[in-house]
């Protein structure tokens, strides 16, 4: 690449942010095109990188420019394994939801469509920042775009949700902040990769404790894990379709890729140490958040819930590969650990994604998501029946489809390490099964059809154009997985060998 | 030579693309779909008996197996590699599962003719198929898993295929969480499998050095302690046996999945699912019987022989035609589990060949039956067997075999299986599992028969015990496969003759299937005695069925006599009331605790801890509020009075003449002239 | 030869009698001739400086070619702008222009 694809992909959407600021609102028309057009952009350029990316590489595509000289902060940006999939999968899922949001929203489409926008930028931000202080510009960025989204053009009970999102994400951000600035103390700079190969405060556990807890309630409540989860279900509940998809499928990313980009390079020893409590609340986030789901009866809340179970396994999967920091022969279960954790946040980003899709589609129709007012809809809409079908069924980690392999090597890594953490969290496993089965699936489609839905129609043709692709991502990467097996791994291994 | 092998990579693809195909593009044409569906099938099943015949006179692939890697997934620096195989146990179900399965096919189109979703039942049996064919070609046990559970999905899909019916619906997400419950117990197995040797491959696993390395192993586990690993390895996958196999306790599920199509009992029941579960026991034989004094082969013998005799009492006392049936098939697989219990390997594969063939005749049959009557309550059926002649004839011929009759196909297995029980009883003596397997088996040979006469006297002698039945002859299309079945339920059994046996041991190339199979394991030896007693047991109970039913057939509104048995009928009619107390212990605990744990969340302390910390922080603010206005405020405001008080006098300052300003200014530069110039420096 | 001084004093004179005007006149274009010759006086200086001081180097003559320029400028659009307050307040004397005054 001799061109600077990382910064491209980050400003294109905020150059398109800015271009549709300056269209007549009323050209509805041509903003939403226009946005989309600008969406494909990173989409294409994120498919070039994958392509272009060396597997065992280690961080490519540098670009470093200094940007704050006084306080050594710099415009550093870069990519590796760890970071290409959530670059394309957030280029993809925005591009999705955006084009899904021009057929379905209706008032302010200019804001709209230039939040989105700024919002993309935020998300590829931090995923392409080396800098601390990059990072955090754009961790918060993410968060004002996010905010307006769910309060706008949100439900009845928006703005509770989105003060809530806010609020509770910003106390996270405010504790990581001066963790950063301990850092920058300790260490003299704020380069992401120079930090991480200085160990801050490797001569003092304590501190280096304290700032590996700051930083770990940031990333923690945007995961979320229990017990930080509660401000999920409201903002998923509250935001639009599209603020959903985003929300579920992205931002939670952002905790994770957190996780791994800067705690566990940063603190390996902390990590090490404090292994076994972030295990135990993943585990009681895998199950805790399976059996709230069960309890539910809001179809979009319970997909919530289910985000909440579902990043448990990411957590628990990073959890065992760190506490097996040290141990000898434990490589190979460490990496299978941690590629299964970033394969379970890729997957679950397009089958939640899919799934707030499809919960969209018959809030769209029906106005309701109670799960006791369906019934009998597969032979209603046998279209939508199928694709929730492979949807759910994916989530629930059936094999043959992506959710499986996350989950898979995510227990296959932490049972080699943490045998009891990886059975008690199999227990999820069932819950799953019964929550997607018994709530989804049977109660909006199967039994005696409900008369009231008589008129109910199926799918669109958007519809089905915004869902086919992750429905292919979701069998391709199941039937398939060394497709992107095969890029997590060389960078996890590589993350590995480096503590 | 080898070439032929590597096609093994297509046989679950046939049945696959069909299924895509039916799926996507053809599920309005229903002619296409049935079409499509017999070619995907079809070739699978060519292809199958091709390599089926050539592996049979090719000891190489019998011993040694044949792989055909397909993919790897990285894992660290290591790989994991996939693939399909070909060895001997794979021969002999590969002849077995296609076959039948294409049966199932054929006889489908007939069994579904007019169903609004008729496509899409192909579409989801091809899916079937298609986890079976490659759940017996894996060569490691991660692939295996995966087809294990598109076939645990395809059971939900059909047995809920009428999700109309709540009862349909029901049944399908039982069967599927019921099966799950075992398949995560199963997964942990694996896992530890996994992580122990470092390999999933069975022929990496069943090596000399990797079985004398588990041997050594041992594992601490809570509550008990340090043990060896591999009995641990081995009942965590007999979990997903159990579930798989619908042994006791989690065989709750099949007998509801009769709700299902009949074609999908049928393979459910004898081709596929079922099957499975023994097969993966089959499959994983080598570790459980690694260490044959620990609890793995004693649970596996446990579980077999309680669900064999367990599960035919409650077949007694059924009166749909389907459930006597699959009450029948769960006893008959707790034989095979109860076999390799007591390490009759060859024995139990050999019953679970046969098994299949005759089971799905059976279940076709009763399909059969079904579609010409109308009903399923065997109570309303009687005297089927002049309307129905060739069902009859095959469904007796599926009877007999099951019953254990010689020279049917099932006579050959049951008395392996107990012949070689006895042998193990006879080495360890009475207080020993091969005895009370031989004990239990022995006595379920005579529910067996028992229970199968009755349901033919009652199906298909006497008059038509309702009105509403009237019965005819099912289309050739239904009863060709039924014939063809039958064909091999009367004569498949004997590959699997004894050697000693005069006249057929020979005759039948001196037990042809323990030649494929048994590589590496003694033939079970000839037993006179055993036979002989199986023999009377299978003539008893079938003498008693026909004592108690055939002799006079009962009338319409006479109460079946097994009433007379008082409470303990009602105790078999309601299969012990184990639903009813996993409907009160388990599922409705477990519903109740995630509600709870929601209201947790919700109502009572986590979100409303969240809450009131944002209460408090807007009390504080509030409090701030008044702190600002009073007091910040009231600085602020004072600065900004006094600044407007010295305006309010300064502004008199300013005219707006531009010139008073100049003036002003000159007569400045005038004083600081003058100040420059006369001020001392 | 004329002393340096002299032409100080001519500068010098003319520059108060520029103040004066610009600070007595009520008439805008009166004002606006006084600045005129405050700068005229500073081109004397100028000029004056140059030739007793440094002949040699150009420095005063580009100053006052500069000074030269500017007044220009700044009688046109000094004109221009009494123009415009003529056009709205019919009126060139500046006591009467006192909307800054507010």
């Amino acid at each position: 690449m001799d061109f600077p694809i990382l910064t491209l992909i980050t400003f294109v959407p905020l150059l398109g942010s800015l271009i549709v600021l300056c269209m007549p609102k009323e050209k509805e028309r041509l903003i939403k095109q226009f946005s989309i057009a600008v969406s494909f952009i990173p989409l294409i350029l994120s498919i070039l990188l994958w392509v272009n990316l060396e597997k065992g590489g280690g961080i490519q595509f540098e670009e470093l420019v200094a940007w704050i000289p006084a306080i050594h902060v710099n415009y550093h940006v870069g990519a590796d394994g760890l970071s290409v999939p959530l670059i394309f999968l957030t280029a993809l899922l925005t591009t999705l939801s955006l084009f899904y949001s021009s057929f379905t929203i209706k008032n302010r489409v200019k804001e709209f469509f230039f939040l989105f926008l700024l919002l993309e930028m935020g998300m590829f931000g931090v995923f392409v920042s080396l800098d601390f202080v990059l990072f955090y510009v754009f961790w918060e960025i993410g968060l004002v775009p996010m905010y307006f989204l769910i309060g706008v053009w949100g439900g009845p009970r928006r703005e509770y949700a989105a003060i809530k999102f806010f609020i509770y994400t910003l106390v996270g951000s405010v504790a990581m902040l001066l963790a950063i600035i301990g850092i920058y103390l300790n260490t003299g700079t704020f380069d992401i990769i120079q930090a991480a190969a200085m160990r801050p405060f490797v001569e003092n556990f304590t501190l280096g404790a304290l700032a590996f807890w700051a930083i770990f309630l940031a990333f923690a409540i945007k995961v979320p894990m229990f017990p930080f989860h509660t401000w999920l279900p409201d903002a998923h509940v509250e935001a639009p379709t599209a603020g959903s998809v985003i929300l579920a499928g992205i931002l939670l990313k952002l905790g994770c890729y957190g996780f791994f980009r800067i705690l566990l390079p940063m603190f390996p020893e902390q990590f090490h140490r404090f292994a076994p409590i972030i295990a135990v609340l993943a585990v009681i986030s895998i199950v805790y958040g399976a059996m709230v789901s069960m309890a539910q009866w809001d179809l979009k809340k319970l997909i919530a819930y289910s985000s909440v179970s579902h990043m448990g396994y990411v957590m628990l999967g990073l959890a065992a590969a760190a506490f097996a920091i040290g141990s000898k022969d434990m490589l190979t279960s460490q990496a299978i650990a941690m590629n299964g954790a970033v394969f379970q946040m890729f997957n679950h980003g397009i089958i939640t994604g899919a799934l707030f899709f499809l919960v969209g589609v018959i809030y769209e129709r029906a106005h309701t998501r109670d799960l006791t007012a369906f019934g009998g809809l597969a032979s209603k809409v046998p279209y939508y029946y199928g694709i929730m079908l492979v949807a759910g069924l994916a989530s629930l980690g059936l094999p043959g489809l992506a959710g499986f392999w996350g989950e898979f090597f995510v227990f296959r890594g932490t049972f080699a390490i943490a045998p009891v953490y990886a059975a008690v969290g199999a227990i999820g496993i069932v819950f799953t099964a019964a929550y997607i089965l018994w709530k989804v699936i049977q109660h909006v489609f199967l039994g005696p059809f409900n008369e009231k839905w008589a008129n109910l129609t199926d799918m669109e043709t958007y519809e089905k154009i915004t869902l086919w692709p992750l429905v292919i991502f979701m069998v391709l990467f199941g039937l398939y997985p060394p497709l992107i097996v095969d890029t997590i791994n060389a960078a996890m291994t590589r993350l590995l060998s480096g503590l | 030579m080898t070439e032929l092998y590597d096609w093994v990579r297509l046989i679950p693809l046939f049945p696959f693309l069909a299924f895509a195909i039916i799926l996507l593009f053809t599920q309005r044409n229903q002619k296409l779909s049935t079409y499509l569906a017999w070619v995907g099938i079809g070739l699978s099943w060519l292809l199958g008996w091709t390599i089926v015949f050539r592996a049979i006179g090719d000891a190489h692939v019998l011993e040694e197996g044949f792989r055909a890697p397909i993919f790897s997934i990285p894992t660290g620096r290591g790989l994991l590699q996939l693939g399909f195989q070909v060895d001997a146990l794979t021969t002999a179900m590969l002849f077995m599962v296609p076959f039948v399965c294409l049966m199932i096919f054929i006889y489908s189109k007939g069994y579904m003719h007019g169903d609004p979703r008729y496509s899409r039942f192909f579409a989801y049996i091809s899916l079937f198929a298609t986890g079976m064919l490659g759940l017996i070609v894996s060569d490691n046990l991660l692939l295996l898993y995966i087809f294990w559970e598109v076939m645990g999905l395809c059971s939900y899909l059909l047995i809920g295929f009428w999700y109309e019916k709540p009862s349909a619906m029901k049944a399908g997400l039982k069967a599927f969480i019921t099966t799950r419950i075992g398949d995560v117990i199963m997964f942990l197995g694996m896992l530890l499998l996994y992580s122990t040797t470092g390999t999933l491959s069975f022929h990496e696993i069943f090596s000399e050095e990797t079985l004398h390395f588990l041997k050594e192993t041992t594992v601490w586990l809570p509550l008990v302690g340090t043990v060896s690993v591999a009995p641990v390895i081995a009942v965590l996958l007999f979990g997903g046996a159990v579930g798989k196999s619908a042994q006791f306790p989690l065989h709750v599920w099949l007998p509801d999945a009769m709700e299902g199509p009949t074609p999908v009992s049928a393979l459910i029941h004898a081709a596929t699912m079922v099957s499975a579960g023994v097969y993966l026991v089959a499959r994983m034989f080598p570790i459980f019987a690694l260490l044959p004094e620990t609890a793995s082969m004693s649970v596996v013998a446990f579980i077999g022989g309680f669900t064999a005799l367990f599960a035919a009492t409650i077949a007694l006392a059924q009166d749909d035609i389907k459930r006597v049936l699959a009450y029948s098939t769960i006893s008959q697989l707790g034989y095979m589990i109860a076999a390799l219990g007591v390490g009759a390997y060859v024995a139990a594969t050999f019953h679970l060949i046969t098994h299949a063939f005759f089971k799905a005749l059976l279940f076709l049959g009763s399909g059969s039956v079904i579609h010409g009557a109308g009903t399923q309550d065997m109570m309303e059926m009687g005297g089927l067997r002049k309307k129905m002649p060739i069902t009859f004839w095959t469904f007796a011929a599926g009877m007999l075999a099951l019953a254990g009759v010689p020279p049917f196909a099932g006579f050959w297995s049951k008395d392996e299986i107990l012949a070689h029980a006895f042998e193990e009883f006879m080495h360890k003596g009475v207080v020993s599992w091969p005895f009370f397997v031989w004990l239990v088996l022995s006595l379920g040979a005579l529910l067996t028969a028992f229970y199968m006469a009755r349901q033919v006297f009652l199906t298909f002698y006497g008059e038509t015990r309702s009105h509403h039945v009237h019965a005819h002859e099912s289309p050739k299309v239904m009863t060709y496969p039924l014939i063809a079945l039958a064909v091999f339920a009367v004569f498949l059994g004997f590959v699997g003759v004894p050697e000693e046996f005069p006249v057929l041991g020979p005759l039948f190339g001196h037990n042809l299937f323990h030649h494929i199979v048994g590589h590496g394991y003694p033939a079970t030896p000839l037993n006179w005695g055993v036979m002989g007693l199986s023999v009377l047991l299978a003539l008893t109970g079938l003498f008693l069925g026909w004592l108690v039913y055939g002799r006079n057939p009962l009338k319409e509104g006479q109460p079946d006599p097994m009433t007379k048995l008082g409470p303990v009928y009602t105790l078999l009619r309601n299969k012990y009331y184990i639903d009813e107390f996993y409907s009160k212990f388990i599922v409705r605990p477990a519903v109740a605790l995630a509600t709870l744990l929601f209201r947790f969340d919700n109502s009572w302390v986590i979100d409303p801890f969240v809450n009131l910390v944002g209460k408090v922080g807007a009390w504080l603010s509030d409090l701030g509020r008044i702190f600002d206005l009073n007091i910040i405020d009231g600085i602020v405001n004072g600065v900004a009075a006094v600044t407007a008080w010295f305006g309010k006098i300064l502004r008199l300052t300013q005219t707006g003449k531009a010139q008073n300003y100049l003036l002003v200014a000159i007569l400045t530069v005038l004083l600081l002239l003058g100040l420059y110039l006369y001020l001392p420096m | 030869m004329v002393p340096l001084s002299w032409f100080l004093i001519l500068g010098a004179a003319l520059f108060c009698i520029g103040v004066y005007g610009v600070l007595s006149r009520r008439n805008a274009i009166g004002i606006l001739m006084g600045v005129e010759l405050i700068l005229n006086a500073v081109n004397i200086n100028l000029i004056a400086f140059w030739r007793y001081r440094t002949p040699d180097q150009l420095t005063g003559l580009v100053f006052a070619v500069f000074v030269m320029a500017i007044a220009a400028a700044e009688a046109a659009v000094g004109l221009a702008l009494i123009i415009a307050i003529y056009r709205t307040r019919n009126t060139v004397i500046v006591e009467d222009v006192d909307l800054l005054k507010m």
